[in-house]
């Protein structure tokens, strides 16, 4: 429903507007095979492939039909029907779907159809693979929920599962690591549609024999598939995959734990700009806030944390470990941790950063402990030092060897006694014969420097008067010990006129 | 959020140009921020002695006298309580109470809450719109010209958006019910009595007093104004640092909406009971009570006050309704999504704001009664409701720290018993007379 929304991958009810690439990238990652036949009114969509793999797969004894080579009809019946196309698609993908909302309450039967119990709930284990096989059943015998093994399941249809063997363990199940219960844990819960960079409420999923295994294929988010799970039988358990989206694209956040392992979602998670993730945490729910950081790489997490709001942050550091917390602030920069820090009650500070490494958080204790309207509030302790007798090549080479840090905009100069004596612009540097040594470049224009307890107000009149990107911060005997860039000044300003006590919000309420 | 977003980058552009920017310390901010904007609590507990509410009281004190405070007392009680649980799961699961529902009950349960809601509140809607069109036959307005422009009016003002800035302007007219606190002193009432009632639960068991006591818990602890403070803090983002601002907010609110209540109780027992008026069955009536202070006055204070507590809960429950039921949808929506992008948004406002003033426009439609039947019926819708919170509170895996302990939800247990009793005497009555 957000504009930016890309809807690729998704049943579209619409036909001709799936991309032909993503759709045979989706066909890829389904373990189908990459040859992608176009239909003529339109190009594939991930769920074609998935009917056809579906069609594919006979090893194990599932009743699901399988996909005619239906291309010529097809084609003839596009021309004389619009849609014709995408309808036949559907049909395939409803007869072959099983809905996991639906099955929930079903029977459970032995081979020759006698009741062992009622269904529960489904157990899908988070491993390296793209679509989750099912693990699992917890089915209810007696007054009993017990765990019936994966492999075990014979047929499984939206109706009912049978089962090879008629053994029950009949000890009571409990939660394992890295196991999820699809309608304990998944439906109805927020989850990421990562192509569509939203969260979402699952309001079915569905099941597809693939690979040889039952797995977890899609996510139906539809409003339509909500409401038809409300109604009894046979209603609440025909597949309605209007919406679907493809499980690779989705990060589901709800298992027991919070730890969520999901190969496809990882690397789908990692392609995002971390302003958009950062939204999307933001639109996240405490637990699940975790859980997804947990999935991100940790310079990823850090660049992401950067651009949260700072009440969002500070509820989400809350749902981390202090280790956690600690990890992921070092890697971010100083001054934006520094601002986080502070705004947390003295023991959550103390604990995460009793779990840093020593000096990391020498160094954020003192930028903690100066005021915000200060420069030593805003400033980061992240710079480039060399000393006038260095050259050029050197002063280059620190630069790169630093890259990932914010210092672009050039190496601070300092003499013998470590006193500032220049701000030398990266223009300069590359402008100047690699064995010059930087006192050559030592003159007018003067460095801009401010001292470390100089008030906002100030440091502004220095930056409007020099137009800088940035701007070198002393303590009491000239010596640098920061900087102060022109974004860090502007957030910390947009945060003093935008706090705004309740009046925040989307405006959906007064 | 893209509007926000829009600001941002305006800010920027001006700090980057040198301009100074006053620099208060945040603490400062925040405070004169709560200040300067009322909090939700409080919203919610104005909007609470709104024409049903008002109705509601007056009836009980013209009727019962002082006997029935305690009934008051209690539902003040249970306010506060559910209203703060309501903050509290706002605030800590972050997800509005219909998607909760369905989150942690499934389908049924979400639809089935979502449902009552949308019933309870279309009452509630409606008793506003009757509300507006008492004051306007106060003030000889055919209730074909008030009802039709307040429901314009609400439906554009929220639309638009400006209803931030008019908001304080309905405030100020729905504060015009603070009057009942000095009419309460002027009408020197029985306080030896009123004492007793408060603390001394006496029940005439007849259906007009068992029906008048559902009422009062109905328009007291109100099923919209739970979603309402809910879906407030999840949709500003309040943080658990906010927690407590919100908490006193809350229930400040809520004590408001009890003392007003007490007040509009005991200057009716003090002079409508006292004179014989015993039935309430138009505005008029119940505006006479404001004579001692008011003198000839009283209808027209009486009026304002009816619209500005009426248009100030008719602007925020259609809003508030709409929320509910895109969160039902897993997306809440907001006023800053197209008419395309939330259709149910949009429609579920449309909807809740022209059956209400259809209802009110039925020829021949009794105004009162269909004030305080609406309260009755937010009492039945209410059960359910206050269950799913229970439920909740008590989630470890939802809540956390903040989970209910054992004596809060033994406390939340009895307010749902309460209302039990109530409601299955009343429903008792009903079927069996």
């Amino acid at each position: 429903m957000s504009a930016k929304a890309v809807k690729t991958n998704k049943v579209a009810a619409k036909p001709a507007s799936a991309p032909v690439k993503k759709g045979a990238a989706a066909a890829k990652v389904a373990g189908a095979p990459a040859k992608v036949v176009s239909a003529p009114a339109k190009a594939p969509t991930t769920q074609e492939a998935l009917a056809r793999t579906v069609g594919k797969s006979v090893a194990l004894p599932i009743t699901a039909p399988v996909a005619k080579p239906i291309k010529a009809v097809a084609s003839r019946a596009a021309k004389l029907v619009g849609r014709r196309d995408s309808v036949l698609a559907r049909k395939n993908i409803r007869e072959s779907l099983v809905s996991v909302a639906g099955l929930i309450g079903r029977p459970v039967r032995d081979n020759d159809g006698r009741d062992l119990g009622k269904l529960v709930d489904i157990v899908v284990r988070h491993g390296e693979e793209t679509y989750p096989a099912v693990s699992g059943l917890i089915v209810k015998v007696g007054a009993r929920k017990s765990f019936i093994d994966g492999a075990r399941i014979s047929l499984l249809t939206k109706d009912e599962i049978r089962l090879s063997s008629t053994k029950i363990n009949l000890r009571e199940y409990t939660r394992r690591p890295g196991e999820s219960l699809l309608d304990a844990d998944v439906i109805d819960h927020q989850i990421v549609d990562v192509d569509g960079l939203r969260v979402v409420r699952s309001a079915d999923l569905y099941l597809a024999p693939l690979d040889r295994e039952i797995r977890l294929v899609g996510v139906d988010i539809s409003f339509v598939s909500f409401l038809r799970r409300v109604f009894p039988g046979t209603i609440r358990r025909r597949p309605t995959p209007d919406r679907v989206v493809d499980w690779a694209s989705v990060a589901s956040l709800a298992d027991g734990t919070g730890q969520v392992r999901t190969a496809g979602p990882r690397s789908a998670l990692g392609q995002l700009r971390p302003a958009d993730l950062a939204d999307l945490i933001e639109d996240l729910v405490g637990r699940e806030q975790g859980a997804l950081i947990e999935l991100l790489d940790p310079d990823l997490a850090a660049d992401v944390l950067e651009e949260m709001e700072d009440e969002d942050l500070q509820g989400l550091l809350r749902g981390l470990s202090a280790e956690r917390a600690a990890e992921l602030l070092t890697r971010m920069e100083p001054d934006e941790s520094a601002e986080v820090l502070r705004d947390l009650d003295d023991e959550h500070r103390e604990s995460i950063l009793d779990a840093m490494a020593d000096e990391t958080a020498r160094g954020l204790r003192t930028l903690v402990s100066f005021d915000e309207t200060l420069a030593g509030g805003v400033m980061t302790t992240h710079m480039v030092i060399c000393r006038e007798s260095d050259t050029v090549a050197h002063a280059l080479a620190l630069l790169v060897k630093n890259r990932e840090r914010d210092i672009s905009d050039g190496v601070v100069v300092v003499d013998t006694k470590g006193k500032l004596l220049d701000h030398i612009q990266m223009i300069e540097l590359v402008s100047t014969k690699s064995t010059a040594l930087l006192k050559t470049l030592i003159g007018p224009p003067l460095p801009m420097a401010v001292s470390i307890d100089a008030h906002l107000n100030e440091v502004i009149d220095e930056f409007s008067n020099n137009r800088g990107s940035s701007i070198v911060v002393v303590d009491a005997t000239y010596k640098p010990v920061g900087r102060i860039m022109a974004d860090d000044l502007v957030d910390a300003l947009v945060e003093r006129t935008e706090r705004r006590g309740f009046s925040q919000g989307s405006g959906a309420l007064a | 959020m893209s509007v926000e977003k829009s600001e941002k980058v305006e800010v920027a552009a001006k700090a980057t140009k040198g301009v100074k920017v006053a620099v208060p310390s945040p603490r400062k901010i925040r405070i004169a921020a709560f200040l300067a904007v009322m909090g939700p609590g409080i919203i919610a507990g104005l909007s609470d002695d709104d024409p049903a509410g008002i109705t509601t009281y007056s009836q009980l004190g013209a009727h019962y006298g002082y006997r029935l405070l305690w009934v008051l007392v209690l539902s003040t009680l249970a306010l506060i309580l559910f209203q703060d649980l309501g903050a509290r799961i706002g605030v800590v699961t972050r997800q509005g109470l219909i998607g909760l529902v369905r989150q942690k009950y499934g389908a049924r349960s979400g639809v089935f809450s979502a449902s009552s809601l949308i019933l309870a509140n279309i009452g509630t809607m409606t008793a506003e719109f009757a509300g507006i069109a008492a004051a306007g036959q106060l003030f000889h307005l055919s209730k074909f010209i008030s009802v039709p422009i307040a429901a314009l009016l609400v439906t554009f003002l929220v639309l638009r958006g400006s209803f931030g800035r008019v908001e304080k302007v309905f405030f100020l007219l729905s504060a015009v019910f603070l009057s009942y606190v000095l009419a309460g002193f002027m009408a020197h009432p029985d306080w030896g009595q009123a004492v007793h009632g408060m603390i001394v639960p006496s029940m005439p068991f007849t259906r007009d007093a068992i029906f008048i006591a559902t009422a009062t818990l109905g328009t007291t602890l109100a099923p919209w104004g739970l979603a309402f403070i809910q879906s407030y803090a999840v949709d500003k983002r309040l943080t658990r640092d906010d927690l407590r601002l919100l908490r006193v907010d809350v229930w400040t609110g809520s004590l408001l909406t009890g003392v007003i209540g007490f007040f509009v109780v005991i200057t009716c027992a003090a002079t409508l009971n006292k004179q014989g008026i015993t039935n309430i069955t138009d505005a008029a009536q119940a505006a006479a009570a404001l004579k001692p202070l008011a003198g000839t006055l009283a209808k027209d204070l009486f009026a304002i006050g009816l619209i500005g507590a009426a248009l100030l809960a008719a602007s925020i429950l259609p809003l508030s309704t709409a929320y509910s039921v895109s969160d039902l949808t897993g997306r809440p929506a907001a006023l800053d999504d197209g008419y395309t992008e939330a259709p149910l948004f949009y429609g579920t406002f449309a909807a809740i704001t022209v059956i209400a003033a259809g209802l009110v426009l039925l020829p021949g439609a009794p105004l009162v009664t269909i004030l305080i039947w609406t309260q009755v019926l937010n009492a039945v819708l209410l059960l359910p409701l206050l269950f799913y919170m229970f439920g909740i509170a008590r989630d470890k895996r939802l809540m956390g720290e903040f989970s209910a302990t054992r004596n809060m939800q033994a406390v939340y247990m009895a307010i749902i018993a309460m209302v039990g009793v109530c409601v299955s005497c009343m429903l008792w009555f009903t079927f069996h007379r």
